[in-house]
């Protein structure tokens, strides 16, 4: 029996010796036990029909990436608002349809936040991930809870597996960094296998940072050095895990987790006028569970729940408020049910059905909280089919939600059927070259925010309705000895929002409407390749660029009608090259940014100029006895570039950061 | 030595008119143009664009009433190379002067009549001004200010130094108007225990002796106080009537409130109230807003319901009116339209009996008051 052990080195992937297994990945399950492969992983999955990009945690570790929103940048086509420093506020866009369509998913369980419609991506912690990944449309694992189908896109977040080196049956890793502006972050994981069935590790992490960077404020024909204050942040993070395998086609997962974190919100730049007082504290915990088992050659169940947690506590102080204190606190709870089944009636079909019951509650100190009760029920209906060259998706999503208040009046219930398909065709049998396409349906609800907040909700909002079409080509091959592998991926899209929900001002009172067009053309190219020279040393190149059209549609006799969407550049991208030496492995990484404008009249006092940060990083390995070392030196900003993503939200400067961590 | 009598006559003369022209608080002719980057004329229009909040985009933009479509957008930027800050909040003129409060960078500053910046206050540093300043009015070489935080501060119109601080009873408070040695100031709301608490309330302030005299009841949410013909009126935003509500105060009468029906903005000049009733109606998609324009004839205490405006373009019936203006010289009214963070806003301008003149891009977001320099 050959053994397959995945080498999780910094290198790179290779499509083409893993490739049978991957075409079969969805079908049949892949019951990867003592197989040893030199496997490389994709960058991308080059035969799904729906454009998934993948970045692994190591791989970005030797680019100086550090945080999650750092990461998720680096995808095409994705656009992160980043409020600046460790503690602000990041969301994701893809493909500017906004932070409400992007689904986030921990560990194959989906993560929500009914309260403000989106999910703030700086409370993740990179440590403990080992990859990341960004579907449009969605995933094509055709057992994930139908949740993970319904937005427009899919983040997903996976955590790493426990390891054990050298047969032991306990590991761990411990790792200490420190960097500028006081940042020290410490994390530890244990890992222990108890028996052949139990698993199990614990994780913890510790951040703070006092934030306090200096920035470069440009007030018309003056610029000043000034530094940010009340940006601190402090997190504490923690999480348990626990497998069990009972047999070899059954596996249970339970995790627990905690978050708890207090920042400083500096809040926007305001000139003349440094005073910031507003403080934030976090909490958030739950506990989720996914059994997954195989019934037959042709059943495969899994069951998954979830209870999640989460509190905020906001506090200002300042005379305009009664007692000179400001203070609010919100409290949301969600209870979460999931069962889905998958058929293969006979191999190249599968048949996936899955069922989500979500309960969302939220109270908070607001004088017109109507404590809501939401309850969603989600049914997908799935079908894959592969004919020879050609790879059909074809799915349904029917979303029925009903939602309860205690004082006034509440929303009507929603149901909702809509379909996505997607294709994927291979016409060179001896190429590795793909054809794809795909149609997408779907919507996001609106947030307890725009429902119920005090004279701004409006509970007559209707959803927000999302089209996404895609059409693109994917490459990748190998050649001879030197070049592991080149992919290519380039996809042409357009997209629609409409309904949209903002705030729409009127004399009288601001109120929350659907009240949007959107229009969005793009295109996404993706590129990685790896390549082995003389004297083992190996080069891995990635890079991506989007072009991206994104025009609002809403009404001709406004000013800003066919103008480009605030925060949307109409050119980005980001590239980095790995070069690992024996004795050390330098890293380089580079994300750009073109102009774009802050607000929606594209004027020349609404742009905010481009950008462009480097990244450079030296990092050496070395085992010592039964320990791995790894020590890394980063300077980030190399060229020390003052930039911000959001308008007077500014970003740090150049900053440094020293890692060492021990792995046994 | 001797000094003929006719250059002795027209020194003595000059120098009447100059102790008399600083004793009064009555508009100059003289324009200190000093430091001006560009040539302006004798006629001058400041619109105060308000801005968006956190965006720093408040400016002072100028129109040229004598050269139609002649508009400079930030003239503040032109003549002084730094930004006007955050949400600039009220623009007044005073003597030779404009003075400008922008709340949330929370600073007051003088500027000449070519909008060049002479001094300035900052607040940010002083806990009892810390919440900002809200609305300026001037009398006798000082400019009384209203501030969140239910301060009310005495400036030197000069030096732009506090010279007295007056903590009120109120909490947020609003615009403010003087007539006959008195304060009329809106105590408009408060924020407590995270929530909004209406008032309603306007507080009086004695400002001689710049101490507070008892306050009186008006309508929920007083936030327009505006002085005309001796009389004050206020405009209180009680979201649970159907509209604004106006109401005429009575200084000579106790401080009477005589409620003269709904409004949601007003100007005054020519010796009328000009108003507008804005009503929005939820219920369409998009929200649809109706304008009613009417005014008040002060004098005889008469409503007159008919609009003021002759030849209105079609949009302005259904348009955000964000402020109105009078130019007291030559009786022109404008009306200042909003498309809040979406776009700049728009000035209509009419002559006095109505008529249009032009439409022009007000060169800010949310055109909140506007000045008027005549030579």
């Amino acid at each position: 029996m050959t053994k397959v052990k995945f080498l999780l080195g910094i290198s790179a992937m290779s499509i083409a010796c893993v490739q049978p297994m991957f075409s079969q990945e969805s079908i049949d399950s892949l019951v990867l036990e003592d197989v040893t492969v030199t496997a490389r992983r994709p960058s991308a999955k080059i035969t799904a029909g729906t454009p998934v990009q993948m970045l692994y945690a190591d791989n970005l570790s030797s680019l100086g990436v550090n945080d999650l929103a750092d990461a998720v940048r680096r995808f095409a086509g994705v656009n992160v608002k980043d409020y600046g420093g460790l503690g602000g506020l990041k969301t994701v866009s893809v493909r500017n349809m906004g932070a409400a369509h992007t689904g986030v998913c921990y560990d194959g369980v989906p993560v929500s936040n009914c309260q403000g419609g989106q999910i703030d991506i700086g409370r993740f912690s990179l440590d403990n991930v080992e990859m990341l990944s960004l579907a449009v449309g969605q995933d094509n694992d055709p057992l994930q809870p139908a949740k993970l189908y319904s937005s427009a896109a899919v983040l997903n977040i996976s955590t790493a597996k426990p390891k054990f080196n050298r047969g032991k049956n306990f590991g761990g890793r411990v790792e200490v960094k420190g960097g500028s502006f006081g940042y020290v972050n410490t994390s530890a994981r244990l890992s222990r296998k108890f028996s052949d069935k139990w698993t199990g590790s614990v994780d913890g992490i510790f951040m703070r940072a006092d934030g306090n960077y200096p920035f470069r404020l440009v007030n018309g024909k003056v610029t000043t050095t000034e530094r940010r204050i009340n940006s601190d942040i402090t997190s504490w993070q923690t999480e348990a895990n626990l497998f069990f395998n009972p047999s070899e086609d059954s596996e249970l997962k339970i995790k627990g987790y905690y978050y708890s974190s207090v920042r400083g919100l500096p809040g926007a730049v305001t000139l003349y006028n440094p005073v910031s007082t507003e403080r934030l504290w976090d909490r958030n915990a739950f506990v989720q569970t996914v059994f997954t088992t195989r019934l037959s050659s042709k059943w495969r169940l899994r069951a998954t729940a979830k209870y999640n947690y989460g509190f905020n506590r906001d506090r200002e102080t300042g005379n305009q408020f009664s007692g000179g204190v400001y203070k609010d606190v919100h409290l949301q709870q969600e209870g979460m049910l999931s069962a889905s089944a998958q058929f293969v009636p006979f191999r190249g079909l599968s048949v996936s059905m899955a069922q989500d019951g979500y309960y969302n509650t939220l109270s908070s100190t607001m004088s017109e909280c109507p404590f809501p009760r939401r309850f969603t029920s989600l049914t997908v209906a799935s079908a894959r089919w592969t004919p020879g060259p050609v790879d059909i998706t074809a799915t349904l999503v029917n979303t029925f939600i009903t939602e309860h208040v205690r004082k006034g009046d509440g929303p009507d219930d929603i149901e909702r059927l809509l379909p996505s398909v997607s294709v994927s065709y291979r016409p060179f049998k001896n190429e590795e070259f793909y054809v794809r396409g795909m149609f997408k349906e779907s919507f996001r609800v609106p947030s307890f925010n725009d429902l119920y907040y005090e004279r701004l909700g409006n509970v007559n909002l209707r959803p927000e309705r999302a089209k996404e079409y895609d059409l693109g080509v994917t490459y990748t091959r190998s050649l001879g000895s030197w070049l592991d592998y080149l992919t290519v991926t380039a996809d042409g899209y357009y997209n629609t929002v409409h309904d949209k929900i903002v705030a729409f001002p009127t004399t009288y009172a601001w109120h929350m409407a659907n009240y949007g067009r959107v229009i969005i053309r793009g295109i996404d190219v993706t590129l990685a390749a790896a390549v082995r020279l003389p004297r083992n040393i190996s080069v891995v190149v990635t890079g991506s660029y989007t072009l991206q059209e994104a025009l609002d549609k809403t009404s001709r006799t406004t000013k800003n009608y066919g103008q480009q969407l605030p925060y949307t550049p109409r050119n980005s991208g980001n590239a980095g090259v790995t070069l690992a030496m024996p004795w050390i492995t330098v890293g380089y990484s580079l994300v750009g940014v073109g102009e774009k404008y802050f607000m929606s009249q594209n004027i020349p006092a609404n742009l905010i100029k481009g950008y462009i940060e480097q990244n450079i990083t030296l990092s050496r390995e070395f085992t010592a006895g039964k320990t791995d070392i790894t020590l890394r030196g980063e300077i980030i900003n190399l060229a020390d570039a003052h930039y911000e993503v959001i308008k007077y939200y500014p970003m740090p400067g150049r900053s440094w950061r020293l890692t060492a961590s021990l792995k046994f | 030595m001797n000094f003929s009598n006719l250059k002795y006559s027209f020194a003595m003369l000059a120098a009447m008119a100059g102790v008399m022209v600083s004793c009064s608080d009555n508009d100059d002719n003289d324009f200190d143009d000093s430091g001006s980057k560009v040539e302006m004329g004798n006629h001058r229009v400041f619109i105060l664009n308000e801005g968006t909040w956190g965006m720093n985009n408040a400016n002072i933009s100028y129109y040229n009433p004598d050269k139609t479509g002649d508009v400079i957008s930030d003239i503040f930027l032109l003549q002084n190379g730094v930004q006007l800050g955050d949400n600039g909040n009220d623009l007044i003129k005073y003597r030779d002067n404009m003075y400008v409060a922008v709340y949330n960078s929370n600073y007051i500053a003088r500027l000449n009549s070519a909008g060049v910046e002479l001094n300035r206050n900052e607040f940010a540093s002083d806990p009892d001004l810390q919440g900002g300043i809200r609305s300026i009015k001037a009398e006798d070489g000082y400019i009384y200010a209203s501030f969140y935080g239910g301060v009310i501060a005495k400036i030197d119109s000069n030096t732009l130094e506090v010279v007295a601080k007056l903590a009120t009873d109120g909490m947020n408070l609003e615009d403010v108007a003087i007539e006959d040695g008195k304060l009329y100031v809106a105590n408009s709301y408060g924020i407590i225990d995270g929530n909004y608490v209406y008032f309603n309330e306007i507080i009086v302030v004695d400002l001689r002796s710049f101490t507070q005299l008892p306050s009186f009841t008006v309508t929920t949410n007083p936030n327009r106080v505006m002085e005309a013909d001796d009389k004050i009126f206020v405009i209180s935003n009680d979201y649970s009537q159907e509209s604004y509500v106006l109401q005429m105060i009575e200084p000579r009468k106790d401080n009477k409130v005589t409620v003269l029906g709904f409004a949601t903005d007003m100007a005054e000049g020519n010796d009328v109230l000009y108003l507008v009733d804005s009503r929005t109606d939820y219920t369409t998609v998009p929200f649809t807003t109706s304008n009613r324009f009417f005014s008040y004839d002060i004098k005889r205490g008469a409503m007159n319901e008919s609009s003021f405006l002759k030849d209105a373009p079609a949009e302005l019936a259904s348009s955000s009116v964000y402020s109105m203006a009078v130019d007291d010289e030559t009786g022109d009214i404008y009306v200042n339209t909003t498309f809040y963070t979406y776009s700049n806003g728009d000035c209509y301008r009419f002559r006095r009996d109505g008529s249009m003149v032009e439409m022009f891009d007000c060169g800010g977001q949310n055109p909140r008051a506007m000045v008027f320099f005549d030579r």
